[in-house]
């Protein structure tokens, strides 16, 4: 049954990914009342008229009073801090993605919110040497094993997977957990890196790669709120690419170095090169994703764009 | 020879495209190596493939002994498979934990098409159509001192299971010549687990003998449809016992028929 959308909650939408999931939902719902919420400076880029915005502290004192006005129905946590050198230290991220969540959840249960979408990452399997490829979503979270710096992610994704199950009977909770999202919009470490003018690129190691768009990725958020049921799930389409095959793609200069290189040339260059050190590992091993699950309950069709074609869109922005 | 090596790269073309598969096979990297090896499988180790008709357009889970310090042997398996049976195609071998992570031997051996030896890449291979060549004798089958040459080590159960999620056919193989690749062969096992790696041989010479090498393809083994990949170890000892003896037997053929060094014919 499809789930109807009369107040929603967006946390993060002075994120991309946020505001096109905003629009959609503008677009498919006009009579849903849209509250944004944000801790950075919003612009006014999106339809005052139709949303309702407001930069906040994410403190439990401001969380609850915007609960208690608006009596929210649905609740779209797309404001996970990413873990780019741009967005400060742990104890910043451990403080937005942890605490914050967490009363974010509390207050759902509290007053009584139907669904809440929560859009994790990938990066909680970690790239591994030993990964399969197609993680299924019962694959054990290793993103912190090589790399703390990655902690909050992961437990992040396990404080709501808990809350989730604990929770079942009283708010339909979906996580999801997203390839590499990439898009003209989109400012992600992954995006960015493609973007480089001149792509430090393995010699050595040539994982495969998995890439949603991000029209395709806030499509899905919002037909997670409307259709999906309490789970996890797994969001990437079915091709996959090599990242050597990516950069050939977008047509980026390759600088072709070792691995031990571009390592050290990631941890000189932070905060320059946009690419945290922590993620080099991805340019190493692979941690694609299974699919089936989000597959069978939202369809085939659900991907707009191939990984392909989400590629060479970026080369247009 | 180059018409022959010409209908093979047609095939293969066929089979895989042009494009790279989830698992990092990228064909065009596939058929460059295997042009560099097809020298070497037909001259240096003067391969030869016996009842190369069993192998049929079909996807199957090909298991075979280890033999020869080093996985030539499993390399000279996937040429025969691309270059010697009337529906060539790209075998998967499933390897060793250890090599995926190397930097550069990882990406080659992806490239050419191998594939990190795990349940859910094996069984997702085979469903896709592909057809994977496993080794269930393990390190321990190909790291053997000269006085157990030949001698087939215990099977691994897991590939089993495997054969009846997919409902894949096996296919037994015995390969005969490759532990004479290095016929005086020392094993550092204390300094290999310091090193965390499976196998340290020293031998004193590096590059393998040219060794002739025999590839025996046994009758395809079918698992029964009514044993549940859940079944118990017991259900499955006397499958696995019979796939052990299979390949004991093509090897013992094998070895009464074995060519040398010095008698290649």
């Amino acid at each position: 049954m499809t789930h109807k959308m009369k107040s929603v909650l967006i946390i993060g939408i002075q994120g991309a990914l946020a505001k096109i999931t905003c629009e959609l939902l503008i677009k498919r719902h006009p009579e849903t009342k849209i509250h944004g919420v944000d801790s950075r400076v919003i612009d006014q880029t999106l339809h005052p008229d139709k949303i309702s915005t407001q930069q906040i502290r994410y403190t439990r004192t401001n969380f609850e009073k915007i609960f208690r006005e608006h009596q929210f129905d649905t609740v779209l946590h797309l404001g996970r801090l990413g873990h780019s050198p741009m967005t400060g230290n742990i104890n910043k991220r451990i403080d937005i993605n942890l605490v914050g969540t967490n009363t974010i959840l509390e207050l759902a249960q509290k007053f009584h919110c139907k669904k809440v979408v929560i859009l994790s990452t990938h990066h909680v399997y970690g790239a591994h040497s030993d990964n399969p490829m197609f993680l299924k979503e019962d694959a054990p979270l290793r993103g912190s094993f090589k790399y703390p710096e990655l902690r909050d992610v992961v437990e992040m994704d396990q404080m709501c997977t808990n809350w989730m199950w604990r929770n079942q009977q009283q708010v339909e909770t979906i996580v999801l957990r997203p390839c590499n999202i990439i898009g003209p919009q989109i400012k992600n470490s992954i995006t960015q890196y493609l973007r480089t003018p001149l792509a430090p690129l393995p010699v050595d190691y040539n994982p495969m790669f998995q890439f949603i768009h991000e029209f395709d990725m806030a499509n899905i958020v919002v037909e997670s709120a409307e259709k999906l049921k309490t789970g996890i799930y797994n969001v990437a389409g079915d091709d996959v690419v090599s990242l050597s095959e990516a950069v050939d793609i977008i047509e980026v200069k390759k600088l072709k170095l070792p691995i031990l290189v571009v390592e050290q040339l990631a941890k000189i260059m932070t905060p320059m090169w946009k690419f945290p050190h922590y993620l080099i590992s991805y340019l190493k091993f692979p941690a694609t994703l299974d699919n089936s699950e989000i597959k069978k309950l939202l369809g085939d069709d659900i991907f707009r764009f191939s990984a392909k074609e989400a590629i060479e869109l970026l080369k247009y922005r | 020879m180059f018409s022959k090596l010409d209908a093979i790269e047609e095939n293969l073309k066929i089979r895989y495209g042009n494009n790279s598969d989830p698992w990092g096979l990228d064909p065009k990297r596939a058929l460059i190596d295997l042009k560099a090896i097809l020298p070497l499988y037909q001259y240096y180790f003067n391969v030869r493939l016996h009842n190369k008709e069993r192998i049929l357009d079909k996807p199957y889970m090909v298991v075979s002994n280890h033999t020869g310090q080093i996985p030539i042997d499993g390399m000279l398996i996937c040429t025969a498979f691309a270059t010697e049976v009337d529906h060539p195609r790209i075998l998967r071998p499933l390897v060793e934990r250890f090599l995926t992570s190397l930097p550069f031997l990882g990406r080659w051996s992806s490239e050419g098409g191998a594939v990190l030896g795990d349940r859910l890449n094996c069984l997702n291979l085979l469903k896709r159509g592909e057809s994977v060549l496993i080794f269930p004798e393990g390190v321990s089958g190909i790291a053997k001192d000269p006085k157990n040459f030949y001698k087939l080590q215990r099977f691994t159960r897991g590939f089993l299971r495997m054969a009846i999620a997919a409902k894949a056919d096996i296919l037994p193989i015995a390969v005969v010549g490759a532990e004479e690749f290095y016929p005086f062969v020392f094993h550092l096992r204390k300094i290999a687990k310091w090193l965390k790696i499976p196998a340290l041989p020293l031998s004193p010479h590096l590059f393998p003998l040219p060794s002739p090498v025999d590839i025996y393809v046994g009758e395809p083994y079918s698992m029964p449809q009514e044993l549940s990949i859940d079944c118990l170890d017991e259900d499955l000892e006397a499958h696995l016992i019979e796939i052990e003896t299979r390949i004991q037997k093509l090897t013992e053929v094998g070895l009464q028929k074995r060519r040398t060094i010095f008698k290649r014919s």
